[in-house]
């Protein structure tokens, strides 16, 4: 017991001591420091018909916990979908393998370790609900069960939920991290719509916060004495906040029901690994992908040739970047598994096909999601693949190098984008093509600079996914290839936004190569 | 062609020094670089390719400040690093045409070169193949092929014959010498036969400074009349040990034969010729 726990230990020291978590708690709170507007801000999260709740500890308490449940549920995947394959990475995998240590035990080592990494996250962002509470007081008294109750009960079990999630995933999809983000996206969404209206139904959510939207729905029809359905907005609403009006909410007294069914999905998920333990590749990943019998790597033929420096060809200047661009599209289009194209060719025949209203604002973002492996490396191949040395002993990297990964990216979004670029011109809609080149350019400068910053791929990859959420439910602010109707400075804002994160990269790799 | 590292440092932190004031002139033929794990050879062959930058001092290359003008080494620069990856989904022609291009060099005969440079190096069968599916003997040798891609005229090799066999190795010092002729090389190693039969000057380095610089006869010449032999038993090893530098030991009839280094020897001990290795040992253990 005592080696298994150290297991758990160690791997979630070895996690949380990375610069890229740091990042990652850094955005968390920014995020959360949202989660409750400031008294005079001008955007809501939670909102019932017209009305927000009172700042006591109870509002605190529960929005902050149901919107820590929602947002980490669907980003905290991504932050932790990778512990087994980045033991493999390390070759950690393989002595493991050669201890006693069974799949069982292994695998839910690291369902507890990815859990812990989220609770850790859960835990600040409570530490920051109860120091806005004070920072926001509206003279209510503090009380710690207000906190305590909803963090515990909601996001807690959700938190397990993802971190088993994360390891069933990455037991059967090892090598399709396209897939991955493919399947949880449709099932978050799928979780997410369920509209449970009953104690029994409640059981049967997840993330734990159907039971307190509900609460706060009837608080509300109870104030307007109505029976008819409230509309609960939940997600950033900005500018409703005219007429807002104040209800008193004291939290939800949790049926044993539901306390039950938080406990059981941890139990559950305890049960699932133990299903699913036969099937772990145990790091014998090569057979098991091609078979016991399988031919091993590249055989040579025994050879005795030597370089003669003499007789080698004298080599050319050649500062242009078209063969650095070229290598780079290479590198794109081969990253990930061939069949998986067939998906974007699905995407690329619907962009053709389907009418512009649905083509643009939802399968474009998608299908560019789609691409998130591959731009998410962009400018951090190097360093994942070891390969900086050359890279940055190359000559002008910046000028030349960088510039060709982002023109390379760039290249492959508006090449998926085309079918929709061509009938856009047919219409004709300037304004609209520029808008999705300017897109393509915000999306891979994005992907290059977060790669650049935290010299590794989760951040983006996060923060796309989130994005690309945001815009499927049609969000204003986080739409990026001008998929909505906006006034005409969002083209000039999101121009500046893009350049100011291009410089941001620029110098940051600038200062990597100085130093 | 003329390398000059006058004075450099690199301090980690307050106390911890990567190297310190570290000074060396380097012409053209090969320079061993001997030293322990945590000597300080890769901190300094990464200043060299510009891959870092120290905190002290100045590298001049014919005249021209490489710190300040990073590109001037870069042009003219071959580099193998210690540990070093490469992109899988790419093959060998691939890759190495990619950093041909990252290195500025192209045109219609890099083709040429690179099926030239991959043929020298037993390469060829396998060119086509993704380099994700090579043995670490090739990937090595992909290595050093792109080191040669720009004629460089100044080559590093941090521990170069890492994962080649012995009869890679014979051909990759035969390479080395032919690319001595007109260029700097600096070999790094822990292998003290890699440098021995090789270098024109060896410099032997311990924490972070230059510790001796010669050329093989004048460094053998300081343990000259100190290296012996002598058999000993098995029990009383750990107390020679503490006693005397040992360089080797092998068994012979149940005994211990030992070679050792020492001002003075213990009786019955025989005087033996002091080779690279021995002189090694010694300034590595008594600086």
């Amino acid at each position: 017991m005592k080696t298994f726990l150290s297991t758990i230990k160690y791997d979630y020291l070895q996690r949380t001591r990375s610069y890229s978590f740091l990042i990652t708690l850094c955005v968390s709170l920014a995020i959360a420091y949202t989660f409750v507007p400031e008294p005079n801000a001008t955007y809501s999260t939670i909102r019932i018909a017209n009305h927000v709740g009172c700042y006591n500890a109870a509002w605190f308490g529960y929005v902050t916990a149901i919107m820590t449940s929602i947002f980490l549920s669907l980003v905290g995947f991504y932050l932790i979908n990778n512990s087994i394959n980045k033991d493999e990475i390390t070759k950690i995998g393989q002595i493991t393998a050669s201890t006693p240590i069974s799949n069982f035990k292994y695998l839910t080592s690291k369902v507890l370790s990815n859990f812990l990494v989220l609770s850790t996250i859960v835990l600040i962002v409570a530490v920051m609900s109860v120091i806005l509470f004070f920072l926001y007081n509206e003279g209510y008294p503090f009380e710690v069960s207000q906190f305590l109750i909803p963090y515990l009960l909601i996001p807690i079990p959700a938190m397990f939920f993802i971190a088993v999630l994360a390891v069933v995933f990455e037991v059967f999809f090892k090598n399709y991290s396209i897939i991955q983000n493919i399947v949880f996206f449709f099932l978050f969404s799928a979780i997410a719509f369920n509209t449970s209206t009953n104690e029994a139904q409640y059981a049967f959510d997840p993330f734990g916060t159907k039971i307190v939207m509900h609460q706060l729905e009837a608080s509300v029809r109870s104030i307007l004495q109505t029976d008819e359905q409230t509309s609960l907005n939940i997600g950033y609403v900005i500018g409703n906040i005219k007429d807002t009006k104040k209800f008193e909410f004291n939290g939800v007294s949790f049926p044993l029901s539901f306390i039950t069914s938080r406990v059981a999905w941890c139990l559950l998920g305890i049960t699932l690994i133990g299903f699913i333990s036969p099937f772990f590749h145990r790091f014998n990943t090569k057979e098991r992908s091609r078979g016991i019998n399988s031919i091993p790597k590249v055989f040579q033929k025994l050879r005795d040739k030597e370089i003669t420096l003499s007789s080698l060809e004298k080599s050319k200047i050649d500062y242009g970047v078209f063969s650095l661009v070229k290598t780079e599209l290479i590198m794109l289009f081969r990253k990930g598994k061939k069949w998986l194209w067939v998906i974007n060719l699905i995407g690329f025949v619907l962009l053709a096909i389907t009418p512009i209203s649905i083509a643009y604002p939802l399968i474009l973002p998608i299908l560019w999601f789609f691409q998130v492996h591959r731009l998410s490396e962009i400018s951090s191949k190097e360093a994942y693949y070891n390969v900086h040395y050359f890279a940055f002993t190359s000559y002008r990297p910046l000028r030349r190098l960088l510039a060709s990964q982002l023109i390379a990216g760039i290249i492959m979004l508006l090449l998926l984008a085309l079918p929709l670029l061509v009938r856009l011109a047919i219409t004709p809609d300037i304004l609209s093509m520029i808008h999705i080149i300017i897109g393509s350019i915000f999306i891979v400068l994005m992907a290059s600079t977060l790669g650049i910053l935290t010299k590794g791929k989760k951040l983006f990859e996060v923060l796309f996914f989130m994005i690309t959420y945001a815009n499927i439910n049609k969000i204003p602010f986080t739409d990026y290839f001008g998929g909505l109707i906006h006034s005409s400075n969002y083209l000039l804002s999101l121009i500046v936004i893009t350049v100011t994160i291009g410089i941001i990269g620029f110098l940051t790799r600038r200062h990597q190569l100085r130093n | 062609m003329k390398l000059e590292i006058q004075n450099i440092s690199k301090k980690y932190n307050r106390n911890k020094y990567g190297l310190k004031d570290f000074s060396i002139t380097i012409e053209k033929g090969i320079l061993g670089l001997l030293g322990p794990n945590g000597a300080g050879k890769s901190t300094l062959l990464k200043m060299i390719a510009t891959v870092s930058k120290p905190t002290q001092g100045v590298i001049i290359l014919n005249k021209n400040n490489i710190l300040k003008d990073a590109n001037y080494m870069r042009k003219q620069l071959g580099f193998l690093p210690q540990d070093f990856g490469v992109y899988p989904n790419l093959n060998a022609f691939e890759f190495l045409e990619y950093i041909a291009a990252m290195k500025g060099i192209g045109g219609a005969n890099i083709k040429i070169k690179i099926e030239q440079l991959l043929d020298g190096l037993n390469l060829l069968d396998a060119a086509k193949k993704p380099i994700g599916s090579y043995s670490g003997g090739m990937k090595q040798r992909i290595g050093i092929a792109q080191t040669l891609l720009n004629d460089p005229k100044i080559i590093i090799f941090d521990e170069p014959t890492v994962g080649l066999d012995p009869e890679e190795r014979v051909r990759f010092r035969n390479l080395i010498s032919d690319l001595a002729q007109d260029c700097i090389v600096i070999l790094s190693s822990h292998i003290v036969s890699d440098i021995d039969t090789i270098a024109d000057q060896v410099a032997v380095m311990k924490n972070g400074s230059l510790i001796s610089q010669g050329n093989q006869e004048q460094l053998i010449k300081q343990v000259d009349q100190k290296v012996f032999e002598t058999m000993i038993s098995k029990e009383q090893l750990e107390s020679f040990k503490n006693n005397q530098i040992i360089v080797s030991t092998s068994r012979k009839n149940g005994k211990l034969n030992v070679r050792y280094i020492s001002e003075t020897p213990i009786e019955h001990s025989i005087s033996q010729q002091a080779n690279l290795e021995d002189a090694y040992l010694y300034l590595t253990k008594t600086n």
